[in-house]
């Protein structure tokens, strides 16, 4: 099995993520559909960023990308010192399965498992021993608060548990980085919030660096980082309390 | 060394992916529950079809071997070409033959033909002249009786105080000759010197359809009886033989051939008749030889069939499954789940569908069996009576056999069928690519 080394060395000196000239072409019999454009992107650890812009600006196309679920057309892609666009398909799925969390917009969940189950299962594939898995699972369920209904399947529990539920299952295998593709777009303003909460409460807490995608105003104003694309390239990027700096293309 | 790690890690994720393959099968019981249905459905059929075929055979083999051909023949060539009167093996043989081998029954017969004759109606005949002591220990010939009373011994005198013996007749012969246990008839017949042999007889008993020919035109009386008639006493036509175990019934057939040689060496034979030969009941009736041969090809094409279009169903609800999955295992493979443990889990799904349809198809077929019981299925409504296939006749009880192996292949079948076509559905999986389903 090929396990990547978490601690490799140098992480103080580099960047998390450094992405260098992405482009990504999407080629539709003779029509070209440029969704990224020479994007430029340095993420540090630890950082919780918000990728901001309007539906087809690109944002699900990058973080595909940047998660090795897509290749990019052209340049380079650097997450905790590997270059994945070297990695072949087994390498990306255990890059992903150990240095990668990620929560989808909705059905992130396996409706045969209990939420628990879910949870489990991520480190299931990472091998962990049956008592680690469920001390883990338990721990990660609290942490999002939903130890009272751990035994449920998804179906029984409401929106925001479920993405609670994905949240936890992204942090109990121990990601590097975790992205989030609009996990808050089914959701009221309310679970938005309470979702948002615990994500960045959790990004503190477990020194987890957290990506996630939304055009939800109020579930922006948590971030402390806000990219915002446009036409698949970055248009501003912004860190908030600090002084920003914008880069217009 | 980095493969064996592969195959350790894979055998540890062994038990989740059975965990969800199997709660997958009941996320859509309804889908799932016809699906199993229709397969347990055809396996019941495969296994009730391979029990009749199986009774049949059975049924017909003991028809066969137990209650007219027994095991073994011995005939004389002349015999066996064209039936030749004087084809006879002299009585000398059996008596040689019994005690060389005092393990094996044996009963001589005699045949002719001839013509019966009653007060209204006169049809030809084949005569069948058997030893009433030997014959039952050989065949059970003389038990089938349908109506009236064995007797092939001297019958009261007529009432022109003619003397008469006793003899029995075909069912058929008996309908179409209106003869009824007690009624009279007269055989002529060419006798072996020539001269017209013709005698009066007594119906005592009336057989059940034993073979075609027998059924229509047969008459069987004692060989006392058939050496008047027939003035033919130097020997018989055939010798019937029976083995107390017939699995070695080639080894048994090679030491007959054996002793018959020495025998024609020691008491030379006439020229006409040519060699004896010693031949089964597989080679005295090939139709059943050769059906024996092709109805387990023919039931495991039946049943592959069968199979394979009650599998249609269960390639339609995989494809099905997986389609409606497709977003599922696009999050399972983001998260890092390995392609080929997809590919696995939707192959257990399939296997469990295909296990459970085994058991439950396995369960019914027994239990559809053990329904008919003994008696089997009655067919007496629907055959005609003597209903003969291949110069065998049916009794009209198909008889169900279940082979304990025929059923371990049922099951194989239908899991190595539905495992194929399973292969389909847990291809697509290997096309998923997570970015676009994702989306
Ligand atoms: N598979 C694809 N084929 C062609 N065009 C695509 C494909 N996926 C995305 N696109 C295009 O790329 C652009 C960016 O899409 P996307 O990344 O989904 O934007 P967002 O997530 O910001 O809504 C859009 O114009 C979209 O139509
Ligand atoms: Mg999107």
């Amino acid at each position: 099995m090929t396990t990547i080394d978490n601690d490799s060395a140098g992480k103080t000196a580099m960047a998390l993520l450094t992405l260098q000239g992405v482009d990504k072409i999407y080629r539709q019999g003779e029509l070209e559909v440029r969704a990224l454009q020479e994007i430029d992107l340095t993420v540090q650890e630890g950082e919780f960023a918000a990728l901001v812009g309007p539906s087809g600006s690109g944002k699900t196309t990058l973080l595909n990308i940047i998660g090795g679920l897509d290749a990019p057309s052209h340049g380079s892609i650097q997450l905790n010192g590997t270059s994945i666009t070297t990695l072949k398909e087994a390498e990306l799925s255990d890059f992903r399965l150990f240095q990668l969390g990620f929560v989808f917009q909705a059905y992130n969940l396996v409706p045969v498992l209990s939420a628990l189950e879910n949870v489990e299962l991520v480190m299931v594939l990472q091998g962990r021993d049956v008592r680690e898995r469920r001390e883990r699972a338990e721990h990660y369920l609290e942490l999002v608060g939903l130890e009272k209904v751990m035994q449920r399947r998804p179906a029984a529990l409401s929106g925001g548990q479920q993405q609670r539920v994905a949240v936890a299952r992204a942090l109990a295998a121990g990601p590097r980085l975790v992205l989030a593709d609009e996990p808050t777009a089914n959701l009221d303003s309310e679970n938005a919030t309470a979702l948002l909460d615990i994500m960045h409460r959790l990004s503190h807490e477990e020194k987890t660096t957290f990506i996630f995608s939304t055009h939800d105003r109020r579930v922006m104003e948590r971030a402390e980082r806000i990219i915002t694309l446009r036409d698949g390239k970055i248009v501003s990027d912004k860190h908030i309390g600090q002084e920003s700096h914008e880069q217009m293309a | 060394m980095k493969h064996s790690d592969q195959l350790h890690a894979d055998a540890s994720r062994l038990p989740m992916l059975l965990f969800i393959a199997w709660r997958n099968i009941w996320r859509s019981p309804v889908r799932s529950i016809l699906t199993i249905g229709a397969l347990a459905g055809g396996l019941v059929m495969v296994i009730l079809y391979a029990a009749m075929m199986e009774g049949m055979i059975r049924q017909m083999v003991h028809q066969a071997t137990a209650i007219s051909i027994g095991h073994l023949q011995i005939h004389r060539q002349a015999y066996v070409d064209d039936q030749d009167l004087y084809a006879t093996l002299p009585w000398s043989y059996l008596d040689t033959i019994a005690g060389v081998f005092p393990e094996i029954s044996l009963a001589p017969r005699l045949y002719a033909s001839g013509l019966a004759s009653t007060a209204e109606t006169s049809t030809g005949v084949l005569i069948k002249a058997v030893d009433p002591a030997r014959e039952p220990q050989v065949t059970r010939m003389l038990q089938q009786v349908r109506q009236g009373k064995m007797d092939l011994g001297p019958a009261d005198d007529s009432q022109d105080g003619l003397p008469r013996n006793n003899l029995v007749i075909g069912a058929q012969l008996a309908k179409n000759m209106k003869l009824q246990p007690g009624s009279e008839l007269v055989l002529v017949t060419q006798a072996a010197d020539g001269s017209i042999g013709n005698a009066l007889y007594r119906v005592a008993a009336i057989l059940k359809p034993l073979e075609p020919n027998f059924d229509r035109m047969g008459v069987l009386m004692s060989i006392a009886a058939y050496q008047q008639l027939m003035y033919l006493t130097d020997g018989f036509h055939e010798l019937v033989i029976r083995l107390d175990d017939a699995t070695d019934l080639g080894v048994m057939q090679a030491e007959l051939d054996a002793e018959l040689k020495k025998l024609v060496s020691e008491q030379p034979l006439d020229e006409l008749g040519g060699t004896p030969v010693v031949r089964n009941w597989r080679q005295l009736t090939p139709m059943v030889a050769d059906m024996l041969e092709i109805s387990k090809t023919i039931t495991f094409f039946v049943g592959f069939i069968v199979i394979a279009l009650a599998s249609m169903g269960m390639l339609n609800t995989m494809l099905m499954a997986v389609h409606e999955r497709t977003h599922e295992f696009g999050i399972l493979l983001a998260i890092g789940m390995k392609r080929r443990w997809l590919l696995l889990m939707v192959l257990l799904e399939s296997f469990f569908l295909g296990l459970v349809s085994a058991l439950t198809g396995v369960l019914l077929g027994i239990g559809v069996i053990g329904l008919f019981g003994e008696r089997g299925i009655d067919f007496s409504g629907m055959l005609p009576d003597g209903y003969d296939w291949g110069g065998i006749v049916f009794e009209p009880y198909m008889k169900l056999h279940l082979e304990p192996l025929d059923l371990l292949l049922a099951c194989l079948l239908m899991l190595v069928i539905t495992l194929l076509a399973s292969l389909l559905p847990a291809w697509r999986t290997v096309r998923l690519r997570p970015a676009e389903v994702m989306r």
